[in-house]
């Protein structure tokens, strides 16, 4: 027996996992309908599709969500996990669906796809015969992957930076690289039975005030990790920045570098796709006024030629959407999308030579790291601060890095710490803010920044 | 003058950790960030090692008062008289007021308490709480 | 050539030529080189010295006495640094209330004192200087604040001072404690009469062998099939050592190596199995495990193959119970989510993978609730000790 087939077979033997048929799965996946690929539908369909979020504990619940989501024909169904299961804790997550399924009260805020399994959950899956994409936050996603893919969920978020940096205080980063290497080879093995296994990267970050150049960086590293496992269909996605110009900006780079740097490291076999999510900061107090910064959002992801746009819903500020509010929205998007033709193809060349030059600088610099693998080098320039989240929690994360908005809503490094902004570029953000007031308005400045769409 | 800071208990808010500690850097402070989830023993260890002229705790779920109780057992342990203990977020569930729950908080050992106060307000008053203590 | 290695333990020494392992019991009447001659000159003969590579743990380790300003930050970075380098940790002193500690009766061969970040008023005062008056040690270091440099050379002229393990962002700093320890340890090894002797032997340096263990871990999940997170527990003669993946742990330090060691002194099945017995007794789940076991409490007074078997399930037993969330230790290992065992040392050749299934099954049952038991690898032929041999250090 091969070392990943142990290993897998360790992976999976789990006190609340149920036994995993390795075989059946794979014949499962062989034979599986085209249409349950996001892959092949990416292929198919050349338009904007939508994907709203979504998670329930029971399999009631969540199979009433999607019967709504199916009333909208939503492109692609969510299945977002509860928080439990994203820290490898099956027994609580055991107990609160327990509860959730003996009371009316959900006592989970996602579906415990481990505590369900993958033989009810593929019951659900090729009901609706529609591609699902799997939503967690985990560090260590193997035997959660291994599920989802049992289940027929063919599109899997996160990955090692994506998935860690924005959530957790302590995880050791070196172990989330070695858990997430181990998700995108069962992604690249079960990719070569059918349609390919599409991985999608989380662009949104902190979602809050990432400079665009850190965005793609990551981005540019998650994909290149997953193809040199083999994954042969990958998304990059970013977050609504909240100026046009810099999501327009943001969008032309990434998709010129994202191939450029594929191809470069000689995965020209691949397919690459651009994610957009909408507004993922703080909502405004009222419904309508939501409803309008939604449709915003959507009309920017047409503007910037996403491939997928995830939606939010107007009560976004209020907590978790019912299944009608979530579905409308969706509708909603929809709806907007089927209006929008024709729209001109913008570019900024001044803004996206400089966003470029940053990128490759800092590409650059994990590069240059003298570490013999790709992860390895990532990780050291985590450390080093060469790579700066904005508002991470990771104790790793160096938090150096401050940013601001200019006039125009683009958010600007204002300290770039020790990220290898070149001296030119870093000049060129620096002329665009304008904060008054001395050193002390700087953090009134950031909170207004941050509520900017309140 | 140094300040450790963080987010005390099971409590996320990495946002308003992170404002507190630019604030506090923009103030001329020397600022020790512990982060979320931090427990009270760290807190102490850290004033102990930095040497600290104050401690902000601060807390945003409402749940600091199980966290914070005990503050008064380390004051009895080690010397404290030349450390500022502050609190300060939101720091009871639900309708709590204001006037009942700053005496609970003094209660525990913390000099100043902020209930649902704007950040730099506080600060100011933190900044003027401890002029006059020098003085 | 292939390259002959050799392990010196507390209790014998095992020699693995061309990938054949042999082991000896060591006969304590003798000089550890000639013990090692008389039984293996034949083989040794065969290799060049340069072609010999020897590790050691017949000393036991080095031992360490931790004085630190608390426990979240000094003491318990210092004592992260002293376990991965290999050092055994007697005893910590909690600096501010050290009037109420007594000294170890011991000799120490190194003294770590820590406390504070550099930019931090003076520490250290009268009252250390009082305290280590009836300490009895060989090396003393200073690691903490720079405030306190002046004062510490003054009144301890003999201390060395290296880099503040404690940095400006309370974070660890590993690399200076870590590197001076590890020499320290190869020093001792060096400088023991006995195996001065050893050097006739080879031309390679002699390493400490959990030193060679913790380089080989990274190898572990690729050659031994074991799978992340995992932990190894070596239990020897005299004490066991646990390597465990850092994912275990809920820690706020990020450190170098994806692996992190914890030693239990006095737990061992021949020189410190009065010790270990004593501690069996006072677990308040033994009894139950005997009697699961099938055995009475007399098989402690017994010296058979059979109580040997037994005392090495209860050292299993003991040492995941010591890191579990049910004791209090300076850290607690996830053991939930754990996939993987790692069994090495000399309790391979007794126990088999039933005994070793029969133990964790109790544990997991028992004590965790749980019906599934992590996968078992036995390290049957010290594929560890040869990967880090060969592998882990050059």
């Amino acid at each position: 027996m091969s070392l990943f087939k142990r290993e897998r077979e360790a992976i999976v033997r789990n006190e609340y996992a149920e036994e995993f048929d390795f075989a059946e799965i794979e014949e499962f996946v062989k034979k599986a309908d085209k249409r349950l690929f996001i892959s092949y539908k990416f292929k198919k369909e050349k338009r904007l599709l939508a994907q709203p979020r979504g998670g329930f504990p029971t399999y009631e619940k969540m199979f009433e969500l999607y019967k709504e989501f199916q009333k909208v024909d939503t492109d692609i169904f969510p299945l977002t996990i509860d928080s439990h299961t994203r820290l490898n804790d099956y027994a609580t997550a055991k107990k609160m669906l327990e509860l959730s399924e003996e009371n009316e009260v959900d006592m989970l805020n996602g579906y415990p796809l481990i505590n369900h399994g993958y033989k009810t959950t593929r019951v659900m899956v090729t009901h609706f015969n529609t591609p699902i994409s799997l939503r967690h936050g985990t560090p260590d996603a193997r035997l959660l992957v291994e599920t989802a893919l049992a289940s027929g969920i063919f599109e899997i978020e996160g990955g090692p930076i994506t998935y860690l940096l924005p959530y957790s205080k302590n995880f050791p980063l070196d172990k989330a690289f070695l858990y997430w290497k181990y998700v995108e080879k069962v992604c690249a093995h079960y990719s070569q039975f059918n349609e390919p296994i599409n991985r999608e990267s989380f662009g949104a970050l902190t979602a809050t005030m990432v400079p665009p150049v850190i965005t793609i960086v990551i981005q540019l590293i998650e994909m290149l990790l997953a193809f040199e496992e083999g994954v042969k269909s990958f998304s990059v996605s970013f977050a609504q920045h909240g100026s046009v110009n810099q999501d327009i900006v943001t969008s032309n780079v990434l998709k010129k570098l994202s191939r450029e740097y594929a191809d470069k490291l000689g995965f020209e076999d691949t397919e690459i796709h651009l994610v957009y999510h909408q507004w993922m900061g703080a909502f405004p107090y009222d419904k309508e006024l939501s409803a309008t910064l939604i449709d915003m959002s959507t009309f920017i992801a047409a503007l910037v030629g996403a491939n997928k746009i995830i939606t939010k819903t107007k009560e976004e500020a209020f907590g978790i959407p019912t299944k009608e509010a979530n579905a409308q929205a969706v509708a909603n998007t929809k709806y907007m999308i089927r209006i929008l033709k024709n729209l001109p193809k913008i570019n900024d060349e001044e803004e996206e030579e400089i966003l470029e030059e940053e990128v490759r600088s800092v590409m650059e610099a994990i590069f240059n790291d003298p570490a013999d693998t790709l992860w390895r080098k990532v990780l050291n320039s985590i450390k080093k601060g060469i790579i700066d989240v904005p508002f991470s929690p990771h104790i790793i994360n160096a938090n150096e890095v401050i940013t601001v908005r200019d006039p125009q809503n683009a958010i600007r490094i204002y300290e770039k710490g020790k990220v290898p902004i070149p001296k030119r570029c870093f000049e060129y953000e620096k002329s665009k803010i304008a904060v008054k007031g001395g050193r002390k308005a700087i953090v009134d400045k950031i909170i207004k920044d941050i509520g900017i769409m309140q | 003058m140094k300040v450790v800071t963080g987010v005390v208990g099971n409590d996320i808010h990495v946002v308003a950790n992170r404002l507190i500690e630019i604030s506090l850097k923009e103030r001329g402070f020397e600022v020790f960030n512990l982060g979320v989830n931090t427990y009270l023993e760290e807190f102490i260890d850290a004033v102990i090692e930095t040497d600290a002229d104050v401690l902000l705790i601060s807390s945003l779920n409402g749940e600091a008062e199980g966290w914070c109780r005990d503050l008064f057992l380390y004051k009895q342990r080690f010397n404290f008289d030349k450390v500022t203990f502050v609190i300060g977020g939101n720091l009871g569930v639900g309708e709590t007021k204001a006037e009942d729950i700053i005496p609970k908080y003094k209660s525990y050992g913390f000099d100043l308490v902020f209930h649902q106060i704007d950040l730099n307000e506080g600060l100011d008053i933190l900044e003027k709480y401890l002029k006059e203590k020098r003085s | 050539m292939s390259k002959l290695l050799i392990d010196v333990g507390s209790t014998y020494f095992k020699i693995c030529d061309n990938g054949n392992i042999e082991q000896y019991f060591r006969n304590f009447d003798k000089d550890i080189s000639d013990d090692l001659m008389d039984t293996c000159a034949p083989i040794i003969k065969k290799y060049k010295k340069e072609d010999i590579k020897i590790c050691s743990s017949a000393n036991g380790g080095l031992s360490t006495l931790i004085i630190g300003l608390t426990e979240s930050f000094s003491i318990r970075y210092a004592k992260h640094i002293a376990y991965n380098a290999g050092i055994n940790i007697i005893d910590t002193v909690l600096y501010p209330k050290i009037e109420e500690y007594t000294p170890p009766f011991e000799i120490l061969d190194v003294v770590i004192i820590v406390g504070g970040i550099d930019n931090r008023a003076k520490i250290f005062d009268e009252k250390l200087i009082e305290y280590l008056k009836n300490v009895k040690y060989r090396n003393i270091v200073y690691v903490g604040g720079k405030n306190d440099i002046e004062f510490l050379k003054k009144r301890v002229p003999e201390i060395k001072v290296f880099k503040n393990i404690i940095d400006n962002r309370l974070q660890i700093n590993e690399e200076e404690l870590k590197e001076y320890l590890t020499n320290l340890y190869q020093e001792d090894i060096v400088g023991r009469e006995d195996i001065k002797h050893l050097y006739k032997i080879t031309a390679n340096q002699i390493y400490p062998t959990p030193y060679v263990v913790n380089k080989a871990l990274p190898f572990v999940r690729e050659k031994l099939n074991a799978v992340d997170p995992f932990i190894v527990i070596d239990i020897g003669g005299a004490t066991t050592d646990i390597h465990y993946s850092r994912d275990l742990v809920d820690e706020n330090v990020v450190m170098e190596s994806e692996y992190d060691r914890l030693v239990f002194k006095k737990l061992g099945v021949y020189k410190s199995r009065e010790n270990l017995i004593f501690s069996a007794k006072n677990n308040e789940f033994v009894y139950e495990l005997l009697n699961y076991l099938n055995v009475t409490e007399n098989i402690f007074e017994e010296n058979s193959k059979e109580s040997l078997k037994i005392l090495m399930q209860l050292a299993i037993f003991l040492v995941l119970y010591k890191v579990s969330k049910y004791h209090e230790l300076y850290i607690d290992l996830k053991l939930e989510r754990l996939k993987s065992i790692v069994i090495t040392g000399g309790i391979v050749k007794v126990l088999t993978k039933e005994d070793i299934e029969a133990i964790l099954d109790f544990f997991y049952k028992k004590i965790l609730k749980h019906h599934l038991i992590p996968s078992i690898v036995i390290d049957k032929n010290y594929e560890i000790w040869t990967i880090g041999m060969t592998k882990g250090i050059q």
